[in-house]
């Protein structure tokens, strides 16, 4: 299917916007995507930093309260150590957890909830440690069986674990969002690679499809291009030849009105000679004419004078034959045309009518192929070529052998139309394959009355149809003449007009 | 008109009988009075000439100086003239050229294939008959070699 240029010029644009829709699309989503990520990313250090700071209190909570044991059980000031390194951490973390939960607004309200708490807790840590380092040990130790200090602790614990384990979920959470981001990001790449290479290739169908329909299109014309220079050469060659023949006939007609001329000249002049003699004996004044004078004057009556008149009147008489002859395949030329469609089957088979007889008579026969073309040219013309080759085929036959003539349509690879006039006759000599279309010409053993016009007419009226007749034969086989014929003359004329 | 002591024969190839007449005349008011046989087409004339067979055996021991026109009914001058120079036996026979043609590249061709004599028929009866007389002495002493 040939694409026009408009229609691919529109489908290339559409798949380039395609194409270009397809690439933004791909830009966006992972653009999108990896905010996202990012978004989620910083979500994830600050819950996880939260978490630590958690994990860190409580750690350190507990390592507070295990040294207000240890140093409530020994006294001894070196187990105060560990729980004053755990209140200065305390306050550490303490610190961090508040400033990290600030800026997540759901663990702010869990810490701040946590942070009086706390307070107490490590008032209630700093009162047992300041009694023992007082030396009122069983007063710390009440208020340890006070059980506030281990409530407290559980609360704290437990509400610190909620952070914790709130973080871990958040975090979770978070990654799970991310690795579904991840995936997303993915398909959205896969599936618009996938729609690129399909815009690609379908473009690349087009694209090729188009430059295949150039390529065939720049192909035929070339072919083109060839076969117009190979008809201008054959046109040329025929004019040449239609040249050559013009010149042909030219010099035929001057040679051929010649020679009676010479005839002419010639006897008039031997008339006046026998007319000086018989002049000499006629006209003798008086005189006896001699011996000599009068055997002259008796040949001169006798043989001389009948002899020139009969030359001159001959030769006239071949001088008015021959323009006669020219004047008609003149008027041939200057006959207007009729175009009419022609059977070419009927037209043979009535051309082989018209001769039954005399085929009949050769104990020959006509055969005429089942099926021959028609064309659109001048019916007349016609009748008279084919009427012309079935009288020479009959007068030129073989007396050897019964007369076959057989009419059929040849391919011959040209535009237009071949048919085929082939006879079992006595054939001609290669030589006089030209010559036989040559005007007052004749082949073979001048043994048949004939002027050496026929063929020369029927290769004028075919010329004049805008075909062609050649002959192939051999000497002694038979003749084929083959008539070449456009398939419309009409066409050709109007083209000539034009 | 001699070849060796023996009577020359006038082969003349006319397709117009007139032609034919006045050339004869002509001829013998040269004073040359060879037989003159005449044709008025080139089959019969090459029958004459190099036999039926065309193998020219036939002209063996003949003398002949042969008159040919190019213009003929059956076949062209030009043709009879390559086939009597082309065949061994009547290669060396003089042959006259007399035709009306006085195109030049016919006239070299005829040359060419060995034509001995070329001469343009006169359409001026004068001229003519003097162009055949001259001939005609021409004839009455150039030296004809036997046919082998």
């Amino acid at each position: 299917m040939p694409i026009s240029n408009a229609a691919f010029v529109r489908s290339t644009l559409l798949l380039l916007i395609a194409g270009m829709v397809a690439l933004l699309g791909i830009v966006g989503a992972s653009l999108w995507l990896a905010n996202k990520v990012n978004g989620t990313f910083s979500d994830v250090v600050e819950v996880r930093l939260v978490r630590s700071a958690a994990a860190d209190l409580l750690s350190t909570l507990q390592e507070a309260e295990t040294g207000q044991r240890g140093f409530l059980l020994t006294t001894d000031p070196a187990f105060r150590k560990p729980y004053d390194e755990a209140l200065q951490a305390i306050a550490e973390k303490r610190q961090e957890l508040n400033a990290h939960a600030a800026a997540l607004p759901e663990y702010a309200a869990q810490v701040g909830d946590i942070d009086p708490l706390l307070s107490e807790k490590l008032v209630e840590l700093a009162n047992t440690v300041d009694l023992a380092e007082q030396g009122r040990t069983a007063e710390a130790i009440a208020i340890v069986h006070n059980d506030r200090g281990r409530v407290l602790m559980d609360e704290l614990r437990a509400r610190l674990s909620a952070i914790i384990s709130g973080a871990e979920e958040n975090l979770q959470e978070n990654v799970a969002d991310t690795l579904r981001s991840a995936e997303a990001l993915q398909w959205t790449t896969v599936v618009g690679a996938i729609a690129l290479v399909a815009i690609i290739a379908v473009a690349i169908v087009v694209i090729g499809q188009y430059t295949r329909d150039i390529l065939a299109a720049r192909r035929e014309v070339e072919l083109l291009n060839t076969s117009l220079e190979r008809r201008v050469d054959e046109r040329t060659q025929e004019l040449i030849r239609a040249n050559q023949e013009v010149q042909r006939f030219a010099y035929i007609v001057t040679h051929d009105l010649r020679a009676p001329l010479v005839n002419i000249m010639g006897f008039t002049s031997e008339l006046q000679a026998s007319l000086d003699a018989i002049r000499a004996y006629v006209l003798a004044d008086g005189r006896k004419p001699g011996e000599g004078d009068i055997l002259e004057a008796r040949r001169a009556a006798e043989e001389d004078l009948p002899e020139a008149i009969g030359f001159i009147r001959s030769s006239t008489k071949k001088m008015d034959s021959l323009i006669n002859a020219i004047l008609k395949i003149s008027r041939d030329g200057r006959r207007e045309l009729r175009f009419e469609r022609v059977d070419l089957k009927a037209l043979a088979e009535a051309g082989a009518a018209a001769v039954a007889h005399q085929v009949a008579e050769a104990d020959g026969a006509i055969e005429v192929a089942a099926s021959l073309p028609s064309v659109v040219s001048d019916r007349l013309s016609l009748e008279q070529v084919f009427g012309n080759l079935f009288d020479n085929a009959i007068k030129y036959r073989s007396t050897g052998r019964p007369l076959r003539i057989s009419v059929r349509s040849a391919n011959r690879g040209r535009a237009g139309v071949t048919i085929e006039f082939t006879d079992n006759g006595r054939g001609i000599a290669p030589e006089d394959h030209e010559r036989i279309f040559e005007l007052f010409r004749r082949s073979g053993t001048q043994d048949k009355p004939g002027e050496g016009i026929g063929l020369a007419h029927v290769r004028s009226l075919m010329r004049n149809l805008g075909g062609d007749i050649t002959v192939r034969s051999e000497p002694g086989k038979g003749t084929t003449f083959a008539l070449f014929l456009p398939h419309d003359l009409s066409k050709i004329v109007r083209s000539l007009q034009t | 008109m001699n070849g060796l002591g023996k009577e020359v024969t006038i082969v003349m190839v006319e397709d117009d009988e007139g032609h034919a007449r006045l050339i004869e005349k002509n001829i013998r008011r040269a004073g040359v009075h060879n037989e003159v046989v005449p044709f008025t087409n080139g089959s019969d004339a090459l029958d004459f000439v190099l036999g039926e067979d065309r193998s020219g055996l036939v002209s063996a021991g003949r003398f002949l100086l042969i008159l040919l026109d190019l213009n003929l009914p059956d076949m062209s001058g030009i043709d009879i003239l390559q086939k009597i120079k082309t065949n061994v036996h009547t290669k060396r026979l003089p042959i006259v050229i007399l035709t009306t043609t006085d195109d030049e590249r016919e006239i070299q061709r005829c040359y060419d294939l060995g034509a001995n004599v070329y001469i343009t028929k006169p359409v001026e009866y004068d001229n003519f008959a003097n162009a055949i007389r001259q001939l005609g002495l021409f004839f009455s002493v150039i030296q004809i070699p036997e046919t082998q």
